[in-house]
């Protein structure tokens, strides 16, 4: 038992914090966070007004070193019906999150900090674009596997190319329940050290939006840039944006094709989307063409419409994103899956998983 | 009272007034024979933080003349603003003032002199240059003063400070403001603390975060005790591990890096529960041209 109680419940770290802080930074839009520590990982979550929900879901791979202890039950003896082995053993904790990414950033190398210049979301996208005309053919989530050592080779490359910038080191340890987070970040061996105590606190139940994937009655997947374009061209003093989409009719196969192609023009469009603000309507119509609309599925016309504020949230991590998936379910629960570029760490040469950022937002009421 | 000298070293002096502008709006500089002291030193100064600084006169004018009836020596109360603009078209390569406002000329000559238009005293700033084309072109500017009277001057004193527990050379002030920058959306007291061994940490403690950065093998410049003969021979050798440490107001304290603009070797001495004093030498310390030195009083904390 002292045994265990010595161990860390979690111990990371990892040589360059760029990757890591661009993931956490995706969902840095309220300041508390929950993070939950698995075998596998970790899993941030940020939540705004009972209604978005946001999830960074980082492998244990992004790190160079990730060792999790579960916390062993205290009351073991007391308690007979403890969680059953087939249960996955987790520990969770909230930290202010925007204290987390501020040290990180603390010698000014983790890139594209609040305060810092724009040139350095170009040099992530760079790679992550490449890497996009690279696997036409890819589908979203899950799939990349083959495409991962491609793109890992070119990464390597590109990514640090520049490998005079400095980079900043970290290592990370949670030794258990009411231990403050312990970061230590480190720029070189000449330079300053600085230690890091964050408070943690216990990690209240978060919102539950569950997705369910019999229902969903739309489903996209696209390259992040189509939609990031989409979105920052929307003036920010919008309030509601909505998304339609329409089935995608058949064309008649007899038909020649520039005629099958002025009848889609005509057609009401599959995917839209539309921003009411004080100072007018803005529409975006996304046509349905495999260079555009990599995956288009749509039973029936669907049209939701959700706090332009909400969605504004995303922008951060849609910036660095590689390809984005967009579902909707029957009841109007938005799901924005991004997924981010392959991290290169020192434990999985060449071999990573994709990590990804998860948005819920609810639906607006609309009165009839 | 006479005053006329030219500025050879304008880019200098635009830096140290640079650097006391974030402090105060007004500042005051003192004229001697062989210094010039600018001054900062007003209570409404937030934190409390004051500088006093002493700059060779040849690191920065040449053909200097003064001639006063108080021992040789002029103050005068200006604004920092209004010297900056006067400076900034004087120098070619302080900041990117010529880039911007379009004009493209080579300053040849900077004299600036005592003036009195319509009865008011002015600094006047005579700026000669040539235009890319040849052609010669003369700038004035006139700066209003306040000629302060002999009898205010005598009442202008560095604060005393008792002798520092430590002194330390700081490693490069840019990159001390990048982690003071970052520590300031989290607390607004830091904590600066030095050991013998060469220990240097900048600290701060809050509720949420506690956060410690901490440099080792700093320089520690063994200092010259005044009155050595005073302190007791079997004086303990002070512990290489002890961390000597103050509390200062992390606004404050970024108010000074803003003189990482001219800084090249800074020592920063801490006076326990009393006050941060730090010295920025302007060029080498062996020779260097000038000091500019900011106290920065203590917070005491009372827990």
């Amino acid at each position: 038992m002292s045994q265990a109680e010595i161990l860390p419940v979690l111990k990371a770290s990892v040589h360059d914090v760029r990757y890591f802080s661009a993931l956490l930074r995706g969902v840095n839009f309220a300041n508390r966070a929950t993070v939950t520590v698995t075998e596998k990982g970790l899993l941030v979550v940020v939540e705004e007004s009972r209604t978005l929900l946001g999830t960074a879901y980082i492998f244990s791979d992004v790190f160079d070193e990730f060792i999790y202890n579960p916390e062993t039950p205290e009351n073991k003896g007391s308690q007979p019906e403890q969680p059953t082995d087939e249960e996955e053993l987790v520990s969770a904790f909230e930290i202010p999150l925007n204290n987390l990414l501020e040290l990180l950033n603390i010698f000014g190398t983790a890139g594209g900090s609040v305060s810092a210049k724009h040139g350095r979301f170009k040099a992530w996208q760079k790679p992550g674009d490449e890497l996009d005309d690279d696997d036409s053919d890819g589908g979203g989530e899950g799939e990349g596997d083959q495409q991962e050592g491609r793109a890992n080779k070119k990464k390597s490359g590109q990514f640090f190319g520049s490998g005079s910038e400095r980079k900043t080191g970290m290592r990370l340890t949670y030794i258990g329940p009411g231990y403050p987070l312990t970061v230590i970040v480190a720029e070189d061996a000449t330079g300053p050290t600085t230690t890091c105590e964050i408070a943690t606190f216990d990690a209240e139940s978060h919102l539950e939006l569950p997705f369910d994937s019999e229902q969903m009655v739309l489903k996209i997947i696209l390259k992040s840039s189509w939609l990031r374009d989409a979105l920052s061209e929307l003036d920010p003093s919008c309030d509601k944006l909505t998304f339609i989409g329409n089935p995608a009719s058949e064309p008649d196969a007899g038909l020649h094709p520039v005629k099958q192609r002025r009848i889609r023009m005509q057609d009401a469009p599959n995917f839209r989307i539309e921003a009411t603000g004080t100072f007018g309507n803005t529409e975006m119509d996304y046509p349905n063409d495999r260079d555009v609309l990599e995956s288009f599925e749509c039973e029936t016309p669907v049209k939701f419409s959700y706090r332009f504020s909400h969605i504004a949230r995303t922008i951060r991590a849609l910036q660095t994103s590689v390809k984005t998936s967009l579902r909707i379910d029957n009841e109007g629960l938005l799901s924005l899956q991004f997924l981010m570029p392959t991290p290169v760490s020192r434990m999985h040469q060449g071999k990573g998983t994709s990590n990804f950022i998860e948005f819920r937002c609810l639906a607006l009421e609309e009165d009839a | 009272m006479r005053f006329r000298a030219g500025i050879e070293n304008v880019t200098t002096l635009f830096r140290i007034i640079q650097s006391v502008e974030k402090l105060q709006k007004k500042c005051i500089i003192k004229f001697t024979e062989d210094n010039m002291h600018v001054i900062c030193n007003s209570d409404a100064n937030e934190g409390g933080i004051q500088v006093w600084s002493q700059i060779k006169i040849d690191s920065i004018f040449n053909s200097y003349r003064i001639q006063s009836n108080s021992n040789n020596e002029i103050t005068v109360n200006l604004s920092c603003d209004a010297l900056m603009g006067a400076l900034k078209s004087a120098s070619t390569s302080a900041g990117t003032s010529n880039s911007t406002s379009g004009s493209t000329y080579e300053t040849d000559e900077v004299i600036v002199k005592l003036a009195k238009k319509n009865d008011q005293a002015v600094l006047n700033f005579e700026i000669t240059g040539t235009t890319r084309a040849g052609r010669k072109v003369k700038i004035e500017h006139d700066v209003k003063i306040e000629v302060m009277k002999p009898a205010d001057v005598a009442k202008l004193n560095e604060p005393m400070c008792p002798e520092p527990d430590i002194h330390v050379l700081l490693p490069s002030l840019q990159k001390i403001r990048t982690i003071v920058e970052r520590l300031r959306s989290m607390s607004d007291i830091l904590a600066v603390r030095a050991s013998h061994n060469g220990c240097l940490q900048l600290s701060i403690n809050t509720e949420s975060v506690k956060v410690d950065t901490e440099w080792k093998n700093c320089t520690i410049p063994q200092m010259m005790r005044e009155g050595a003969s005073q302190d007791s021979a079997d004086d303990d050798p002070p512990d290489p591990e002890h961390l000597f440490s103050v509390l200062v107001s992390v606004r404050s304290f970024l108010k000074f890096l803003s003189s990482h603009v001219v800084s090249t070797t800074t020592i920063a001495c801490v006076c326990q529960n009393h006050c941060l004093i730090l010295y920025v030498y302007i060029g080498d310390v062996a020779d260097a041209g000038g000091v500019l030195t900011f106290y920065i009083p203590a917070i005491i904390d009372d827990e």
